[in-house]
């Protein structure tokens, strides 16, 4: 039974991953559908980060995920400002939220 | 013919360097849904056919917490759709990109097009002017090895890992994402996607927990779009072209 299920999840993701690249979508995106999408990586990426960091408890209450978190996250936005390179942005806010979290907390 | 051989390789190599943070945050998510899936009574190899087959996370960790906790097919079917539900509107983003090349290609691409594959190859595209099925290709199978080989060991030795969580490695998550984004940051209709798409995800996970990703990205798509339209209703000839540098 087990594999059933594996079956129908491998179909499910397959589809949702491949569906506007199938011939038998004819469907072409409008301008303004194509504009709407360009905004799509911004949100999405924004959208599976900032929950990491921040945490509603569902009433009032904002957390967040830790001191490391939120000084390495803010160092990454300020370098990605002012147009660092990616990887550099990286390696830089890594380093200190490692730094923060093993030789301070 | 060299000249083009090392300029495909050096592209292969900058895919595997794009995308090997965001692989190796996700080595905690491969071992834990390895080790969750033999405690939910899988066998090593349907663990293993799991990651291979469905090769996403999320979905793959609350299908074997949902069917542990015993719900029915037919509602981890439903869950599974709606958290992979994102990958649709990476799919229809992609599209203009992938229409003209093979079936084959096209099959690999969409198999292996995951959040990270989607975030490097979207940032190469803009970074060079044009998709490239090569990077997208590499990125995506760099990501599918190591998740895999991260399933791997969650399956042989699960028992080992206790405080993988503690770590700290989604942080790496949260830099590349940043990275990738906040350079566009001075363009208006691009800070009012990330501030919306973020604040509402906040606001949003602890009652959608499932469908929260895809709600705020939504709202933050909208909202971007709406103001783009206001700044500049004349320019929707399709040329108007932004995502991360």
């Amino acid at each position: 039974m087990i594999w059933l299920l594996l079956l129908g999840m491998a179909l499910i993701t397959f589809f949702n991953r491949y569906l506007f690249f199938s011939d038998l979508v004819s469907y072409s995106p409008s301008p303004k559908l194509r504009r709407f999408l360009s905004y799509s990586s911004y949100s999405v990426l924004t959208a599976i980060w900032a929950p990491i960091i921040f945490h509603f408890d569902g009433r009032s209450e904002i957390a967040i995920a830790g001191i490391d978190y939120l000084l390495a996250a803010a160092l990454a936005a300020a370098l990605s400002f002012a147009k660092v390179s990616s990887i550099v942005v990286v390696l830089l806010s890594v380093s200190l939220f490692f730094s923060i979290r093993f030789y301070l907390v | 013919m060299s000249q083009i051989r090392s300029e495909e390789g050096a592209l292969a190599r900058r895919a595997v360097l794009d995308i090997l943070p965001l692989s190796i945050a996700v080595i905690p998510w491969g071992i834990l849904t390895g080790a969750l899936a033999i405690q939910a009574g899988f066998s090593a190899l349907q663990a293993q056919f799991m990651s291979l087959c469905v090769f996403a996370g999320a979905a793959q960790l609350s299908s074997i917490t949902l069917l542990a906790g015993g719900a029915s097919f037919s509602s981890i079917y439903g869950s599974t759709f709606v958290i992979s539900a994102r990958h649709l509107l990476y799919s229809i983003t992609f599209r203009q990109h992938v229409a003209d090349l093979s079936l084959r290609h096209r099959l690999l691409i969409g198999f292996l097009l995951t959040d990270e594959m989607f975030a490097v190859s979207e940032a190469h595209t803009n970074r060079s002017g044009a998709f490239s099925a090569l990077f997208a290709i590499v990125s995506g199978l760099t990501f599918y090895v190591i998740w895999n080989g991260a399933t791997l060991i969650g399956i042989i030795a699960g028992d080992l890992f206790d405080n993988l969580d503690s770590l700290g490695l989604d942080f790496a998550i949260v830099a590349t994402f940043i990275a990738m984004t906040f350079g566009e940051l001075r363009k208006y209709p691009v800070l009012i996607a990330v501030a919306l798409s973020g604040v509402v995800a906040v606001i949003l996970k602890p009652v959608f927990t499932e469908s929260y990703i895809v709600i705020a990205a939504l709202v933050g798509m909208f909202g971007a779009y709406s103001f783009a339209e206001y700044l500049d209703p004349e320019n929707s000839d399709g040329e108007y072209k932004e995502g991360p540098q």
